[in-house]
C-alpha cells in the first residue's frame, strides 16, 4: 500500500513536472475576430459580446431576423442588457426592452440633459477612435419611471437584402473604463488637429460626447492655464492645475506633463477622498498632447479606476 | 479492533520522501499564487509597463519565498519552524500604492522596509504578553484569522476581477464542483488522496473550467507572449531608496495590524502543528514575528510588494494531516524559482479563479473551527461571553459596515481597521478590565 502510494506521488509529480514544461508551450491564441482586452469590467466585455452576436447574426438574416427577435424576444433580453436594432434614418425596427418605441423615428430624441442619442450614436459609428460605437446618456430601466446613466455599444451591419441595419445594446449604472476617456480624448485631438480654436466650443457642450457623466474632456496650456476647465462650463475660476496635489501629495497633472516632454499620451493615477468610504478613491488620468495654432495644449479627461473585488 | 487514527501523515519535523515532498509543496504553491493578483493588480493600476509588471511580480516572489524559508527552515534565532509560507500581503496594497504615485517604487520600498522593521521591533515584546492571551482569546484571534479570509475567498469563489462586476452561473459550478472535490477527497479519500485533496480539486476544477467556460482556454494565449526564462531587469524605477515622514503613521498602523495578523496565524500554525501543546509556546511565535518583520524588509530591499504569512497554508495543513515545516521550506525554494520563469507564472496566475477560491474556502474552514474549538475547549463563563461577544461585534462591523467607520473619529479610525486586529484588541482589553475584581480579590487574600 505504502508503495503504490509512493508510486503515484512520485508518478503525479513527474506529470505536474512534464505539465509545467510543455502545458504552457501547448497553448496557442484563441482570439475570437472580436478583441475585447481593452475592457478590465466583465459586464463590458458581456455587454460588447451579446451585440456583436446579434449584429452578425443581422448581417447574415437580414429582416427575417429582426422577425426572428420578434418573435422570439427572450432572445434578445438578458438580466442587464437588451439589444435594440435601428435603420440608418433613426428608426427603430425592434426594441427588445420597450416594445412601444418599434416603428417609431427617434432621430431627434434627446435624453433628460439634452443630448441627441441617436445622432450621437451615427458619429460614434464613424468615429476611428471608437471602435465599438460607444454612445453615454442618461435613458431609464423598462418598467422604471426615474433616469439612470446608460453606456450603449453598437455595431453597422449591411444584410444580404443591401439594407444597412444598427445593432445596440446598452448597460443602466455602467462600470466606468478606462477606454471610455481614451476614446473622447483621442477624438477631441482630431478635432483640434481638424477645426483648430473652432473645436473649443463644441468640446466643452456639455451634450456633446466630450462630456458625460462626471467625465468631461479639458485642455490646457503647459503653463496650467486651462482653455477649458475640468469642472465648470465658463473659465471665472483659473484653477492651476500643475499645483493641484492629491490626498497622498502626488501632483498627478505636473507629472502627466513631465511624461509628455518625451510621448505623446500618459496615463497618471491619483487618489481622491470620498467621506463615505475610508479607503482613497482611485481616479485616472488620460493626456495627450497636440498643437492649437501653433502652440503646445494638452487635452485630458479623468475617470474612476476599477476597485479591486475585496 | 479499531485502529486509532494517525495524528499526522508528517509532523512538523519530519523530512516526506523526495516525491511527497515535492507534490506537496506544489500544492501548497497552488494557494500562495493567488495572492499573485496583488502585484498584477498594482502593475495594472499604476499603468506600468509588462517590464515593470514582470519585475514586480518575480521581486514579490522571490521575497515571498525566502520569506516562507526563513520562516520554516529552523535557524536558531530567527523563524518558527512551522509549516507557515509567505506571500504578497493584502493589508499593505492600499498603501503601497499610495507611496508609488507620491513617490514612486522608492518610496514605496523605504516604507515597507520601515514596516518590517515595525514588525521586527514589535516581535520581542510579544513574549511579555503570555498573560493577556489565555487560551479561549488564542482561539477567537485563530478564528479571526479564518474570518479575515472571507472577503479574498469568496470574491475568488464567485470569479471576480473587479468590486461590482457581473457573476457568471458558470463560474459558480466550477467553484462549487472544485469546493465538493476537495471537501470529498479530504473526507472519503485515504492516503495519498487525502493528502492532496486540494490538488486533486485544483486540477479537476481547472479541467473542468477549460471544458465548459471558453473565456479561461482563450486567456490562455497571454502565455505565449511571456518569455520561458527571464531575470527580472532592475528599471530605473526600481533605483534608489526613498521615505516620506507623512506616510510613517499609516505604515506603522498597517504594520502592527499586520503583526496582529501574523500573532494569530502563527498561533493557529503552533495549535496545528503541536496541539499537544497546554499553554501558548511564545518562542517560536517571537521567532516567527521576527522572521515576518524581516521577509518585509527583504521584499522592500528587493523591491517586490510586502509579504505576510498565509492563513489559508496553514489552514491546508490543518486540512492535510501534513505539517513537515520542510514543506513550506520547499514551496518557498520552488516559488523563487518559478519567479524566473515568467511562462509558467502566467500559466499559474491564469487558473481560474473560482478553483482559487474554493481552495481559500476549503483551507479557511480549518482556521474557522480549530480557532472555535479551541476557544470553547474550557468551561464557559459570563465573562467570556462578554469578552467574545463584544470584541465580535465591534470587530466583524468593520467588515459589515466600512462606510460607517469612514465617518468616525480619527482615532476610532485608527483601531477599528478590519475584524483580525480590531476583535483582538478588544478582547485583550475587555479580558483584563472584566477581570479586575480576581485581581483586586488577590491582593486582599496577599494582604490578609
Amino acid at each position: 500500500m505504502e508503495q503504490t502510494g509512493q508510486r503515484v506521488t512520485r508518478t503525479a509529480a513527474i506529470l505536474i513536472c512534464l505539465a509545467l514544461c510543455f502545458g504552457p508551450a501547448a497553448c496557442k491564441h484563441h482570439h475570437g475576430s472580436l478583441d475585447v482586452s481593452m475592457y478590465q469590467h466583465r459586464d463590458t466585455k458581456n455587454l460588447v459580446h451579446f451585440v456583436y452576436k446579434a449584429a452578425q447574426r443581422l448581417a447574415k438574416r437580414g429582416a427575417t431576423g429582426i422577425e426572428h427577435l420578434r418573435k422570439n424576444r427572450h432572445l434578445s433580453k438578458k438580466k442587464d442588457m437588451y439589444l435594440y436594432i435601428y435603420d440608418t434614418h433613426g428608426n427603430c425596427l425592434f426594441h427588445a426592452g420597450m416594445q412601444n418605441l418599434e416603428g417609431k423615428n427617434l432621430f431627434d430624441v434627446t435624453d433628460k440633459n439634452g443630448k441627441p442619442i441617436y445622432q450621437l450614436l451615427v458619429q460614434a459609428l464613424a468615429n476611428p477612435d471608437n471602435p465599438h460605437a460607444w454612445v453615454h446618456y442618461s435613458w431609464w430601466e423598462p418598467g422604471k419611471f426615474y433616469p439612470a446613466p446608460k453606456s450603449s455599444c453598437h455595431f453597422k451591419v449591411t444584410a444580404p437584402d443591401g439594407q444597412t441595419y444598427i445593432a445596440g445594446g446598452g448597460l443602466t449604472y455602467p462600470h466606468e473604463e478606462r477606454e471610455f476617456i481614451r476614446i473622447i480624448v483621442d477624438q477631441a485631438v482630431r478635432l483640434l488637429r481638424e477645426k483648430g480654436g473652432d473645436a473649443l466650443d463644441q468640446i466643452a457642450d456639455p451634450v456633446s460626447q466630450y462630456n458625460y457623466r462626471e467625465v468631461r474632456v479639458f485642455v490646457l496650456r503647459p503653463d496650467g492655464e486651462l482653455l477649458i476647465s475640468p469642472d465648470i462650463n465658463s473659465d471665472f475660476s483659473q484653477t492651476n492645475l500643475l499645483a493641484i496635489a492629491d490626498e497622498t501629495g502626488h501632483k498627478p497633472f505636473q507629472a502627466a506633463l513631465a511624461d509628455l516632454a518625451e510621448k505623446d499620451t500618459t496615463w497618471q493615477v491619483f487618489m481622491a477622498k470620498n467621506r463615505y468610504k475610508r479607503e482613497f478613491t482611485k481616479k485616472s488620468l488620460y493626456m495627450r498632447k497636440t498643437t492649437l495654432n501653433g502652440q503646445t495644449v494638452y487635452v485630458a479627461a479623468i475617470t474612476d479606476l476599477p476597485e479591486p473585488p475585496f | 479492533m479499531p485502529t486509532k487514527e494517525k495524528t499526522y501523515e508528517y509532523s512538523v519535523n519530519q523530512v516526506p520522501p523526495a516525491g511527497h515532498l515535492m507534490l506537496s509543496s506544489f500544492q501548497h504553491v497552488l494557494l500562495m499564487i493567488v495572492s499573485l493578483v496583488l502585484p498584477i493588480l498594482f502593475a495594472s493600476q499604476m499603468s506600468a509597463s509588462p517590464r515593470f509588471a514582470a519585475s514586480l511580480i518575480a521581486f514579490s516572489m522571490l521575497a515571498a519565498g525566502l520569506g516562507s524559508i526563513i520562516q520554516s527552515v529552523g535557524l536558531p534565532f530567527i523563524g518558527s519552524g512551522y509549516l507557515c509560507p509567505n506571500l504578497c500581503g493584502p493589508s499593505y496594497f492600499s498603501l503601497s500604492l499610495s507611496a508609488a504615485w507620491t513617490g514612486g517604487i522608492p518610496l514605496m520600498r523605504g516604507m515597507i522596509i520601515i514596516a518590517g522593521l515595525v514588525e521586527m521591533a514589535i516581535a520581542p515584546v510579544i513574549q511579555k504578553l503570555r498573560r493577556i492571551f489565555p487560551k479561549y482569546i488564542v482561539g477567537l484571534v485563530v478564528a479571526m484569522v479564518g474570518v479575515s479570509v472571507i472577503k479574498p475567498a469568496i470574491t475568488s469563489f464567485f470569479g471576480l476581477a473587479y468590486h461590482k462586476d457581473a457573476i457568471h452561473n458558470i463560474d459558480i459550478l466550477i467553484g462549487a464542483f472544485t469546493l465538493m472535490i476537495m471537501v470529498l477527497a479530504n473526507i472519503w479519500g485515504r492516503g495519498v488522496i487525502k493528502m492532496y485533496c486540494l490538488l486533486i480539486g485544483m486540477a479537476c476544477g481547472w479541467g473542468l473550467a477549460l471544458i465548459i467556460n471558453p473565456e479561461y482556454i482563450n486567456s490562455l494565449s497571454a502565455i505565449g507572449k511571456m518569455p520561458f526564462f527571464s531575470l527580472p531587469v532592475i528599471g530605473k524605477e526600481f533605483r534608489g531608496i526613498a521615505f516620506d515622514i507623512r506616510l510613517l503613521i499609516p505604515f506603522v498602523v498597517i504594520a502592527l495590524s499586520g503583526s496582529l495578523k501574523s500573532f494569530g496565524n502563527l498561533m493557529a500554525a503552533q495549535k496545528i502543528s503541536e496541539p499537544a501543546l497546554d499553554t501558548v509556546n511564545f518562542t517560536p511565535i517571537r521567532k516567527g514575528l521576527l522572521a515576518d518583520g524581516l521577509s518585509t524588509v527583504l521584499a522592500g530591499m528587493l523591491g517586490g510588494m510586502a509579504v505576510d504569512t498565509s492563513s489559508s497554508n496553514i489552514g491546508l495543513a490543518g486540512a492535510t494531516r501534513v505539517v513537515s515545516r520542510w514543506i513550506s521550506v520547499g514551496a518557498g525554494i520552488i516559488f523563487m524559482l518559478l519567479a524566473f520563469f515568467p511562462k509558467f507564472v502566467t500559466f499559474l496566475s491564469l487558473m481560474p479563479k473560482p478553483v482559487l477560491g474554493s481552495a481559500v474556502v476549503f483551507s479557511g474552514c480549518f482556521m474557522l473551527c480549530i480557532g472555535l474549538a479551541e476557544m470553547f475547549r474550557k468551561e464557559w463563563n459570563q465573562r467570556k461571553t462578554f469578552v467574545v461577544g463584544i470584541s465580535l461585534f465591534f470587530g466583524l462591523s468593520t467588515a459589515f459596515l466600512p462606510s460607517l467607520y469612514a465617518r468616525a473619529p480619527h482615532f476610532i479610525q485608527t483601531f477599528f481597521t478590519d475584524p483580525l486586529p480590531t476583535t483582538t484588541i478588544l478582547a485583550v482589553l475587555l479580558n483584563q478590565l472584566l477581570n479586575l475584581d480576581k485581581l483586586f480579590h488577590r491582593d486582599k487574600q496577599e494582604t490578609v
